[in-house]
């Protein structure tokens, strides 16, 4: 027993000092080195396109401009972005730089600086989205990049279907639908299953003059005009023109079942134009886009998302290294690279002045961005987004109403 | 044991020597660091989830003072709380006895001789093997309304008419996604409790069959009055450790409907990870529902070994 215990000992011994000798012989970092780490959403549909790529390029051009600082990036699954950097949040865990979606919350906790802080010329983001990314007056949130909704539809099966053009009114549409359905296909696709659900949402609720919002920015998410609207999408689904329980289907996986050209009909965004190329199913002269349904016409506003940059205090050092760093990421090229990329449209006045030279063809979402219908601003939308995601699909049903009601409290009731 | 410590009493009646403070802490040298484990990774959590039920905290985790009760009277008035206790119960209960029975018969076929045998039992542990997570994504993939490949056979075998259809959107609907999550459970269940009950069996002495057959007992008396009361020890501890499993069982739920339509899927580990999003008090308030009901599970689980050792005396 004794000896085993010496040897045991021994082994100890010897373990610690060659845990030592590793340490000796690691590199060791210098002092005056600063690490960013920079949490971003991944845009990308597969390794190919991955954004971590896009910003590892940046991470080594910034590094070799300033030595001192590295940058570290993390990318999480654009489905899983809000749930992790929330999850940072919670544990104080937090990253120097994100992007992605930002929530005014964070603002309102005193966790963010200020863009005047941050940036150089806070004047060259697109002040369409000023106010979005604001809270108290104060600017917290970078426009990153931006996009805007259009209805896009399959031309190809509306000629098999015999439609001779796209649906101006919902009761056009749901003909439509029918009609495609009649060949085997997906009518409408309507994702209202948790990755995007607030925005298919919102398109509706527009297109009956309703939203989650009035103009003086109360809630208004169980109005009459969003309970006829979601009356209509549940007749729309129960007569079979959707994809089947619309609650549990996500947007990625209906735009690349339109990309296969299995959809006749649905709201899409810019980023369905590589998916499209990718898969190779339709050509050019296949499909279209058009202003989105409303009710009684096609609504003349579109919905404008806007994803950001905002930078974290932590422990307040490393202003200057989070402040070079983002201004070397808003340059022009690198706005340019990210959009046509993925299709998205520049967070910039100067990208997007230099972005509409390059890609004409989009130039018509360009223009709509300004006047565009944009989410809530306020520190209750984290969880009326989270609710509304997690149980709008259910609003497809016998009792729209009590759905909205339940999201309408969670509104009133704040953070 | 016994022997030693009768020992070392003979040994310090003998020599009456007083005992120091220091001799009597010495003990701790050898318990402490274990001790000190489950302090820190056991009992301290428990204490943190328990004082957190009782906080108001915001969504990004700032307390914002104590709740009281409030966070359980929430977490009450949850319309879809009941729902999904009853359906927490029903997904445990389907599973276990479903993984159960399926492995009796497995470890019975397993414990025969036949050409193959090793490679058979080494393909069990498949599923066993593999990352539930896994086993998930595949299960929803092949399930897809559109081209699943499950759908795709099911079609070829002219079972089902359409696809985009609700009869082929298997996951769409909560009844039959739960079937379905509940056949996944049970597929990844069932090697650890065949290889549970195997070794059960393998333990059975040779002669009490022996005496059986020379007594004349056909073969379903022998396997009811010898092999099942005899495999009754392993049966229970593999029943129990299957039951806590599924309670706390994630993964499968997460990836095939993330508990949706709604949460109409889900059951109080799932429920207890969304509230997490928002309202961590009241996500805590679940913690401690559901760790009282493991605590259950587990002294049921005690009592059962209690039972083992009479049963074995």
């Amino acid at each position: 027993m004794r000896t085993s215990c010496r040897h045991l000992a021994l082994a100890g011994v010897s373990a610690v000092v060659a845990f030592g000798l590793a340490a000796v012989s690691a590199p060791v970092a210098r002092a005056a080195d600063t690490t960013l780490s920079v949490v971003v959403a991944d845009y990308g549909t597969g390794p190919a396109d991955a954004s971590l790529k896009y910003w590892q390029t940046i991470a080594d051009d910034f590094h070799a401009a300033n030595p001192t600082i590295t940058v570290k990036i993390q990318s999480i699954n654009w489905n899983d972005f809000d749930t992790k950097v929330q999850t940072m949040v919670q544990n104080r865990q937090y990253p120097d730089i994100t992007e992605g979606d930002y929530f005014s919350n964070y603002a309102q906790e005193g966790l963010l600086y200020k863009v005047s802080d941050v940036m150089t010329d806070p004047s060259n983001l697109m002040p369409a989205f000023t106010k979005l990314g604001s809270y108290g007056g104060v600017q917290y949130g970078m426009p990153f990049t931006t996009s805007s909704r259009a209805f896009f539809y399959n031309k190809k099966l509306f000629a098999q279907a015999g439609i001779a053009a796209p649906p101006t009114t919902w009761d056009e549409l749901m003909t439509d639908a029918g009609k495609i359905t009649a060949l085997g296909k997906i009518g409408y696709g309507m994702p209202l299953g948790p990755e995007e659900a607030q925005a298919e949402t919102l398109l509706w609720f527009l297109g009956n003059d309703g939203g989650y919002q009035d103009a003086d920015g109360k809630y208004t998410i169980n109005s009459p005009q969003n309970v006829e609207t979601m009356e209509f999408m549940t007749k729309l689904v129960k007569a079979g023109d959707t994809e089947p329980n619309p609650g549990t289907k996500n947007r990625a996986e209906l735009l690349e079942q339109f990309a296969q050209g299995d959809v006749g009909m649905m709201n899409g965004i810019t980023t369905l134009l590589p998916i499209i190329k990718t898969a190779n199913k339709l050509t050019d002269a296949d499909w279209g886009t058009t202003a989105i349904t409303g009710k009684t016409g096609p609504i003349s506003k579109t919905l404008g998302v806007c994803d950001f940059m905002a930078a974290f205090k932590g422990d307040g050092t490393k202003l200057d290294a989070i402040k070079k760093f983002i201004d070397f990421t808003y340059q022009d090229k690198y706005q340019i690279a990210f959009d046509q990329e993925y299709n998205l449209l520049p967070g910039t006045v100067s990208g997007a002045a230099a972005f509409s030279k390059i890609d004409p063809a989009l130039a018509p979402f360009m223009t709509a961005l300004p006047n565009a219908v944009q989410y809530p601003a306020d520190t209750a939308w984290a969880q009326v987004k989270t609710q509304i995601q997690q149980i709008i699909g259910t609003a497809i049903g016998p009792d729209p109403k009590s759905v909205l009601d339940t999201i309408q409290q969670t509104a009133l009731k704040g953070s | 044991m016994s022997v030693s410590i009768a020992e070392d009493g003979a040994v310090a009646r003998t020599r009456r020597r007083p005992i120091t403070i220091a001799a009597r802490l010495a003990p701790l040298i050898w318990v402490g660091p274990a001790l000190a484990l489950i302090i820190v990774v056991v009992l301290w959590p428990v204490v943190i989830m328990v004082h957190t039920a009782f906080q108001h905290i915001s969504p990004d985790g700032f307390i914002l003072g104590s709740a009281g009760w409030k966070n359980f009277v929430y977490l009450w008035q949850e319309p879809d709380l009941v729902p999904i206790l009853l359906r927490t119960v029903i997904w445990v209960a389907t599973i276990v006895i479903g993984t159960m029975s399926i492995s009796l018969v497995m470890a019975q076929l397993f414990n025969q001789k036949f050409p193959g045998r090793r490679a058979a039992r080494w393909a069990l542990i498949a599923p066993w093997a593999a990352s539930v997570m896994m086993t998930a994504i595949v299960f929803r993939w092949g399930l897809n309304a559109n081209n699943g490949v499950i759908n795709i056979m099911l079609h070829d075998l002219g079972l089902l008419k359409s696809f985009n259809s609700d009869a082929s959107d298997w996951l769409g609907t909560p009844t039959s996604a739960m079937v379905w999550m509940i056949i996944v459970a049970i597929f990844v269940s069932i090697p650890f409790s065949t290889y549970a009950l195997l070794a059960g069996l393998q333990a059975i002495p040779t002669d009490v069959y022996e005496a059986a057959r020379v007594d004349g007992a056909g073969a379903w008396r022998t396997y009811v009055s010898i092999t099942l009361p005899l495999l009754r020890p392993a049966f229970i501890v593999a029943l129990l450790i299957n039951m806590m499993n599924v309670f706390n069982s994630f993964p499968i739920i997460w990836e095939m409907t993330r508990g949706g339509p709604g949460h109409q899927t889900s059951t109080t580990t799932t429920f207890m990870y969304q509230l997490k999003q928002s309202y961590i008090g009241e996500s805590a308030a679940m913690s401690v529902v559901n760790f009282g009901l493991v605590i259950l599970i587990v002294i049921v689980y005690l009592r059962a070994t209690v039972w083992n050792k009479e049963a074995a005396s």
